[in-house]
């Protein structure tokens, strides 16, 4: 009766329980014994590809393998049947109204797995395609974000040597900010000094031309008190003949 | 002696036929040994069969086998009474 109930379970439950759980806890990953030891870097081997294989579904393949070199090909089957007729004859197998329901659910399945088997993993094969490439469009997401924040970080430390040039510059400022006031102050000291060198030389101008003004006068008082009246009356009469003869002379030639 | 590996270190394939009650005699029987065998099991079951990229259903079906089987012995001495 167990028997029935398991079968009619495993025929409903079998297709999808067929391609499960394929991203279960049995999925490695690196051991780390919170820090003691070095932590286990061997990369994360691949999901195998297809699973142990088994013979009539119901023994794995191992077994014929191990019996092969002592019986050949054909001798796991011959176990197989002397058992199933031993046990059948020495009635450790009872043959009960349910062994035959039970030979009649078994062929059902295995009819539906040979016929829809294929397809079914198909699809089942698909939708796990599906969730795999979206897990590892995560990883890829996380992989590129932390790859974008560790440029980030570079660039950030490439500005960092770069800083001189900040410094370089506000030194060229100060520099020439001192070198004009300097010079403004220079400027300054010039034009003072030449002002006060002007003012000397305008006053030794000015004296000098005080002397000469004052010499020519006092040359001229003096030549004006040596005239005597009498040298003055000379000279005006001097001057008196001379004029005439000059006259003389200038109206004797127009007429020639 | 440094060559031959220790009784207790031995898988149970290689283990002599002598050397067998010693060696599970040997074996660790505590609690958590006999969960750690447990879950040792049920890893390399599962991920033999199941943790596969394209299982098959003789993942399942041998489990289901295995319980048929195991349900059978459980009620041989019911069904025997009942048939006698």
């Amino acid at each position: 009766m167990l028997s029935r109930v398991v079968f009619a379970a495993a025929a409903t439950a079998a297709p999808c329980l067929k391609n499960a759980a394929v991203l279960g806890p049995g999925v490695l990953q690196a051991t780390r014994a919170f820090h003691t030891g070095q932590p286990c870097l061997t990369p994360v081997p691949p999901l195998p590809e297809y699973g142990g294989k088994v013979r009539l579904g119901l023994i794995p393949e191992e077994f014929f393998q191990y019996l092969y070199p002592k019986t050949g090909v054909t001798g796991p089957y011959m176990l197989g049947t002397g058992l199933s007729l031993y046990c059948l004859s020495k009635e450790i197998y009872v043959i009960t109204p349910e062994t035959f329901s039970t030979i009649a659910v078994v062929g059902l399945m295995v009819y539906v797995i040979k016929k829809y088997g294929a397809s079914i993993g198909e699809f089942i094969d698909k939708l796990n395609e599906q969730k795999i490439a979206q897990l590892e469009e995560v990883k890829q997401a996380s992989i590129k974000q932390i790859q974008d924040a560790i440029d980030g970080e570079k660039a950030q430390q490439a500005l960092v040597q770069k800083r001189h040039y900040l410094f370089d510059v506000q030194r060229n400022n100060i520099a020439m900010a001192l070198e004009v006031t300097y010079r403004e102050r220079l400027h300054r000291v010039y034009k003072e000094v030449k002002n006060r060198l002007d003012y000397h030389i305008s006053m030794q101008d000015m004296i000098r031309r005080k002397e000469q003004e004052h010499m020519i006068d006092w040359v001229e008082k003096q030549v004006v008190q040596s005239i005597s009246a009498q040298q003055e009356k000379e000279t005006i009469t001097k001057c008196i003949q001379d004029l005439k003869l000059l006259a003389k002379k200038a109206q004797a030639q127009p007429v020639m | 002696m440094a060559s031959l590996v220790p009784l207790k270190e031995k898988k149970l394939m290689e283990v002599k036929l002598g050397e067998l009650p010693s060696w599970i005699l040997m074996r660790d029987f505590t609690p958590k040994g006999i969960a750690g065998a447990f879950q040792r099991g049920y890893d390399r079951y599962y991920n033999k069969y199941i943790n596969v990229r394209k299982g098959s259903i003789s993942g399942v079906n041998m489990i289901l086998a295995a319980y048929v089987l195991f349900s059978y012995c459980i009620s041989y001495k019911e069904l025997r009474s009942e048939e006698a």
